[in-house]
């Protein structure tokens, strides 16, 4: 299976999860497709989600890697396991594709002329989405398969932003849904529903995100070898109207989600 | 353009021309107009509209419903009713027997939550100021207080927007007067409403019948509520069904007829208010329905593009560039019923973002007028009320504001199970 990773940036370290994961299984990306670091769009809206403090926080962690215990860390500790590589840890595309050996495009934005010749010229059957731009149809018509997503929330019932907190707070089940991307926000075929079964561990909203993250990443490898056997096929989504889109939750209602988680820090929250 | 348009421009420029006039006599207001013009053009230069999410609270919601009610005690003239406005050219406005009228219920509001006597005084005042204004037909004038001869003709908007004020006065103080002119009012309305439901006529904005005046079905509704009596009810109704025949499958409401001047979302806001408000006091679920598909569309606006535009044209398409405080103000109030009655959170959630980015627009600072006043546009340079802070902004903030502290004190979560999934 021809796979090309697309994702946000560099040293995001779930696509980095991503590739390992899919050269775990024996399909070694092709390519990958990264939006530049310095992209001004990508900045502001990253600040715009996550505040400056955040922001800041994160781009030091990336270029000052945290040592404890003597070893270099993760942002998401859950994805560990797969970004470890003998003693160290890959902290960006960049290791991971000179290890594994495919190339990587760095543009501003994943539909221009240029990424799509470039992704043309690897003819993928797949591609595997983890962060960037909203994609077009040029892009989407690119691959054989499709660009497959991994979507923190289950489809159809939660579509769009914050999909783990309005899950919590809707009392549907948190879970993944690996689909295709079609035109629409969240509302490709459906390749695999994944309910999460360890929502009653989460000590906080971050930690429930990350552990869906990786959780995400080990459904997209069943997907893929599912997809490559032949075992698994897509089913077009019910419903695509409006009804189940979501956008980005304001603060006060993801405190009022994080009390919902059933821990110790939800009964924190709850004041229990 | 057509010769009613033109009047109305005419009459946009020479009302424009003699408040800039005003500078001539107050030049100390050069500074303050200056400072106001700077201020929000180097924010809309710098300002990225897709940096800022709203998603995070900058600034507490009682400071700034604090400084809002404040804002409109300083507005109080000393005859008792509220001015329309602050011009940054020419000072406050005169009394306003409109605003003042709606305001009322809002100032009842706030002293609640804050226990302010000062609030329930300042509405005792604008009460009083109100009974002395009405005619012997029940109506209350059009304009501002001591207009021209002409705009002191009954008008049924103003008539129905003082008649809320009425209402929540009669209920809070229980007064015969206050009880009086209520029912007065409501019985003028009831007698000139046309047989298809509408208000057309002379006592109409522009001789016009037009869909915000669903804001009068509401303040009938409450009256019907209030003093028991079916004829105001059945008013209302008649209204909200003429309105309702307006709505289009695109969430757009036709009728807002308002020769010379573009759909303000202000008036849009109106009408979903208006019809709103009185299908829940009528339990009319269609009207409730049919206010939903207009306010969620304005809703996707508002979280893809992070502002509501301050006029649409037909069908919400081409939206202008400046922003229309007040009516994102009502949206936010829209909003927050909305997610009451039909339990949708993302109503909630839209209404919370809407409260931030119009707080982060309040000024803190500044001279009296200034400070803790609403713009009518913003930039302020918009087209609606431009260079004004406008009573009717704050009255609507200070109730989404009021809304936001309600609703999220009395909201419970409950703790996550593993339920199954709906498909």
């Amino acid at each position: 299976m021809r796979i090309v990773v697309l994702c946000s940036s560099v040293y995001s370290e779930t696509a980095c999860a991503m590739a390992v994961r899919m050269a775990e299984l024996g399909h070694t990306p092709v390519g990958a497709v990264a939006i530049s670091t310095l992209d001004r769009g990508t900045l502001l809206r990253k600040l715009g989600q996550r505040g400056a403090r955040d922001v800041i926080r994160y781009a030091r962690a990336k270029l000052i890697p945290h040592r404890g215990n003597g070893r270099v860390q993760v942002s998401n500790p859950y994805l560990q396991p797969l970004l470890k590589h003998g003693e160290g840890i890959f902290h960006s595309l960049r290791e991971v594709a000179a290890f594994y050996g495919f190339p990587i495009a760095v543009c501003n934005d994943q539909n221009t002329p240029d990424s799509i010749a470039q992704l043309k010229e690897w003819t993928p059957d797949l591609i595997a989405f983890t962060g960037g731009s909203i994609l077009r149809r040029k892009l989407l018509d690119v691959p054989r398969l499709g660009v497959l997503n991994v979507h923190l929330g289950l489809l159809p019932e939660v579509r769009g932003m914050s999909t783990p907190e309005w899950s919590l707070l809707k009392y549907v089940p948190v879970g993944v849904t690996i689909h295709y991307v079609d035109a629409g926000i969240d509302t490709g075929p459906i390749l695999q529903r994944s309910e999460f079964p360890d929502t009653a561990q989460c000590e906080s909203l971050s930690d429930l995100r990350n552990r869906l993250i990786a959780f995400g990443v080990e459904k997209a490898g069943e997907v893929v070898a599912g997809l490559d056997r032949g075992t698994i096929s897509a089913t077009p989504q019910s419903g695509k109207d409006e009804d189940h889109q979501f956008f980005v939750m304001h603060e006060w209602l993801q405190a009022q989600a994080a009390s919902a988680l059933p821990t110790a820090a939800g009964r924190r929250s709850r004041g229990q | 353009m057509s010769s009613a348009e033109d009047n109305a421009m005419t009459d946009q420029i020479a009302k424009t021309l003699t408040e800039a006039t005003g500078l001539l006599h107050s030049p100390q207001r050069v500074v303050p107009l200056i400072q106001k013009l700077v201020s929000d053009k180097l924010r809309i230069t710098f300002e990225q509209r897709h940096l800022y999410s709203y998603a995070r609270t900058n600034r507490a919601s009682e400071d700034t419903l604090n400084s809002l009610l404040h804002w409109i005690l300083d507005a109080q003239r000393p005859d008792g009713g509220i001015a329309a406005y602050y011009s940054l050219l020419t000072g406050y406005s005169p009394s306003y027997p409109e605003v003042t009228g709606y305001i009322v219920p809002t100032l009842y509001d706030f002293a609640r939550v804050s226990r302010d006597d000062g609030a329930i005084d300042a509405a005792e005042r604008a009460i009083r100021w109100l009974l002395s204004l009405q005619m012997t037909t029940g109506g209350f004038p059009g304009g501002f207080h001591g207009g021209a001869v002409r705009e002191a003709l009954p008008s049924v908007f103003n008539t129905g927007q003082i008649l809320q004020g009425l209402v929540r006065a009669q209920a809070e103080t229980n007064r015969p007067e206050v009880q009086h002119a209520a029912v007065a009012a409501g019985d003028w309305l009831v007698k000139i409403q046309q047989a298809n439901g509408s208000w057309s006529g002379a006592a109409t904005y522009q001789n016009a019948a037009h869909t915000y005046y669903t804001m009068v079905a509401w303040a009938l509704a409450e009256l019907s509520e209030r003093v028991a009596d079916r004829r105001y009810a059945l008013a209302a109704e008649k209204n909200l069904d003429w309105g309702l025949s307006h709505f289009k499958p695109s969430g757009w409401i036709d009728g807002i007829n308002l020769r010379g001047h573009p759909n303000y979302l202000h008036f849009t806001a109106y009408v979903l208010q208006g019809v709103l408000e009185c299908a829940i006091l009528r339990r009319r679920d269609d009207a409730v329905e049919a206010v939903a598909k207009s306010a969620w569309v304005l809703l996707r606006k508002f979280e893809t593009n992070k502002f509501l535009a301050g006029a649409y044209e037909p069908d919400f398409k081409n939206g202008q560039r400046f922003t229309c405080l007040t009516g994102n103000a009502q949206m936010s109030c829209v909003w927050f019923r909305l997610f009451e009655v039909t339990d949708d959170l993302r109503y909630l959630n839209a209404a919370l973002k809407m409260n931030e980015m119009l707080k982060a627009l309040i000024p803190v600072r500044g001279r009296r007028g200034i400070s803790g006043g609403v713009s009518g546009s913003y930039p302020i340079w918009g087209c609606y009320q431009p260079l004004r802070y406008i009573s009717w902004g704050n009255k609507f903030l200070a109730d989404a504001l009021l809304l936001e502290q309600r609703l999220t004190r009395s909201f419970v979560v409950n703790t996550f199970e593993a339920l199954p999934c709906a498909s």
